[in-house]
């Protein structure tokens, strides 16, 4: 396991011109918020998840899991390896509450 | 609960050679997958594929698919359709998601086949309808049926840029440019030089920096980058097209092993978080396997036999094999994965840019990794790509530069006029000048379509040149148009004489040329006058 190594990046947030980028397209979260949110101390991808939704929409962070940690790499000068992924849960695709509730143990063969 | 033997997630090349292999040594198997058809990816490769026999080489990614699922029903292997395993438990109890409901069952043995996802890039205008990954394209194109759009941008030249690519086109779409931002294109250069001949035009160091429309894509503006990646001001330059396709890589889709607790290892070389694997492909949890993309990105080859070694693996483990059979299986099995590993595109070449000559000392074409394209003057440097004096009648030019795992051509040739030896990533050597008895069948077979039928006394000042015509409509004998080169420019007026679509060349039909003499070193493509060839 890669060790975590708390970082925080303490320079004044400088805005960059593609801030408003839309980096997690499921939940509209941008590049901007997500360079101020590691400017207030956030500091892997789980962070970001948590504070931001980035990763926790449709697509549960298929697209934007590797984007979003190029971007904590690139502001906190730190390598992608060290920033942690995604957490695989059950359920690892969208699945509707019905079908959730309607769950069988045995019986049916699967 | 209902208890399987094995499951296989994922009815792709390697879950699906895994259901086989674990069926065939007398496992119950069942495979799910979330999708309505099976086989993954194969289904969208309409390709020849490369390696060696053993691998199906030359043959279509379809038809391996078909010929997977064939073996797999025929030995009683469960494939089940829409089927969308939605976590795996401890103790390898299952969750899918199937008929609208959510139904658990356990196995001794998964093999997890997930494959793996396309990477996205941002740019301005990245979210627009009509920016697309370059494998939702080709679903959209070989599956449904349905063209992408008119004018495409291709972004990255990996394989499946190149691919896809060529896919497009034939599907009558206009590939605008194929941009990279690294200074070589990333695929093999058989795949650039079929595109490129058609003339398709390469930009590397070239990076996308803005989609352009309000509601959709109408337009894109690529730009130089520097040594650091970043835009070169002022290089902006606008392209007139409707669809931006992006393909620069993918990621390993492992969600299902972090979710079972395997541990994850973050391989950049593998495309991402992988499972760390044993070389059985087993994770840091006893009898959870995992294989294809999933364990590291490759293609579908390395794929097909990474499912059969976890698959194996497991019936040891479950007591269907004994050890010393496994070993004999998996020596095998490691010694064909390791053919098809070799050579400059090899996994542990990837990335590489520090390649500047063939196994055999030959110097790499400078221009067909910059540009796709073999300049004249370095076709002629390799043996089997050069004219050279040649007496009377029809042989093969063979334009393969680079070191790839394939040897179709030496395979089909039945005069054994061409030689690659048992190191498949070796160039193609001609044998012998007479031998050529002009059958084609090289031409057909060669799955980078480099394969060149060339005769310089066909009649007087005139000589005709063959070349792989896989598109619609086929040209037909008499038909008129221009010649082009391998960078797609056109050299001299052309007449079809001759065309080749017989069962045997398996819909890579020859299209013969007639060209002046002085040309035949150069003509490598036709353009009918229909499409602007005047």
């Amino acid at each position: 396991m890669a060790v975590m190594v708390r970082v925080k990046n303490d320079a004044p947030f400088a805005a960059q011109p593609d801030d408003d980028m839309v980096v997690c397209r499921c939940e509209e979260v941008t590049k901007g918020e997500i360079r101020k949110a590691l400017h207030d101390g956030v500091c892997t991808f789980g962070e970001v998840k948590r504070f931001l939704r980035c990763g926790m929409g449709l697509c549960q962070g298929q697209t934007c899991q590797r984007l979003v940690l190029g971007i904590i790499s690139r502001e906190l000068g730190l390598p992608v390896s060290g920033l942690g992924h995604i957490t695989g849960r059950m359920p690892v695709r969208p699945v509707i509450m019905e079908e959730l509730g309607k769950s069988t143990e045995e019986s049916k063969e699967a | 609960m209902k208890r399987y033997e094995m499951i296989v997630i994922g009815a792709g090349p390697a879950g699906l050679s895994a259901a086989i292999e674990a069926a065939q040594s007398g496992l119950e198997v069942v495979v799910f997958d979330e999708n309505e058809w099976p086989g993954g990816q194969l289904f969208k490769q309409i390709h020849k594929f490369f390696g060696s026999r053993e691998h199906q080489a030359r043959t279509r990614g379809v038809k391996i698919g078909q010929n997977l699922l064939e073996a797999a029903r025929g030995i009683g292997v469960k494939v089940v359709l829409g089927a969308t395993v939605l976590g795996i438990y401890k103790n390898k109890e299952i969750a899918v998601r199937l008929e609208g409901e959510v139904r658990n069952c356990k196995a001794d043995a998964i093999v997890i086949a997930t494959g793996a996802s396309e990477n996205m890039m941002t740019f301005d205008g990245w979210t627009l309808p009509g920016v697309m990954g370059a494998g939702a394209a080709q679903t959209l194109m070989n599956l449904h049926g349905v063209r992408p759009g008119k004018k495409i941008l291709m972004v990255g030249s990996g394989n499946v840029g190149l691919v896809v690519s060529f896919q497009l086109k034939q599907a009558g779409c206009d590939v605008v440019a194929v941009v990279d931002a690294a200074a070589r294109i990333g695929g093999y250069g058989v795949h650039a030089a079929k595109l490129a001949r058609t003339g398709v035009p390469f930009y590397t160091s070239h990076t996308v920096v803005k989609a352009v429309g309000a509601e959709k894509v109408e337009g894109a503006v690529i730009a130089e980058v520097g040594a650091d990646f970043t835009p070169i001001p002022g290089t902006e330059m606008p392209l007139d097209i409707d669809t931006v396709c992006i393909a620069v890589g993918l990621s390993p889709m492992s969600q299902l092993a972090d979710n079972a607790g395997a541990e994850l290892v973050y391989d950049p070389a593998k495309g991402g978080y992988v499972a760390a694997l044993t070389d059985e492909g087993e994770t840091s949890v006893k009898g959870l396997f995992c294989a294809g993309d999933v364990a590291g990105i490759e293609e579908a080859s390395s794929a097909m036999i990474q499912g059969k070694i976890a698959a194996a693996a497991a019936a040891r483990d479950l007591g269907y094999i004994t050890a010393a059979d496994f070993e004999t299986k998996a020596f095998g099995y490691k010694e064909s994965l390791a053919k098809i590993r070799a050579g400059m595109f090899a996994p542990g070449n990837k990335g590489r840019t520090d390649i500047v000559q063939t196994d055999e000392g030959y110097p790499l074409s400078e221009s067909l990794l910059a540009r796709g394209f073999l300049s004249d003057a370095e076709a002629a440097a390799f043996p089997a790509a050069g004219i050279g004096g040649g007496g009377g009648g029809p042989r093969p030019v063979i334009e393969c530069t680079q070191n790839i795992p394939c040897d179709p051509c030496q395979d089909v040739c039945p005069k054994g006029c061409i030689l690659v030896g048992d190191n498949i990533t070796a160039l193609p050597q001609i044998a012998g000048e007479k031998a050529c008895s002009g059958c084609a069948l090289c031409v057909g077979a060669c799955s980078g379509q480099a394969i060149f039928l060339v005769n310089e006394t066909y009649e007087d000042g005139y000589g005709t040149v063959g070349l792989p015509y896989e598109f619609v409509p086929l040209p037909q004998k008499g038909d008129k148009g221009r010649a082009l080169g391998r960078d797609g420019g056109e050299l001299c007026g052309a007449e079809v004489v001759e065309v080749r679509a017989g069962a045997a060349m398996d819909k890579t039909p020859m299209v013969v040329m007639k060209v002046p003499v002085s040309e035949i070193a150069r003509a490598r493509f036709f353009r009918p006058e229909s499409e602007g060839g005047i």
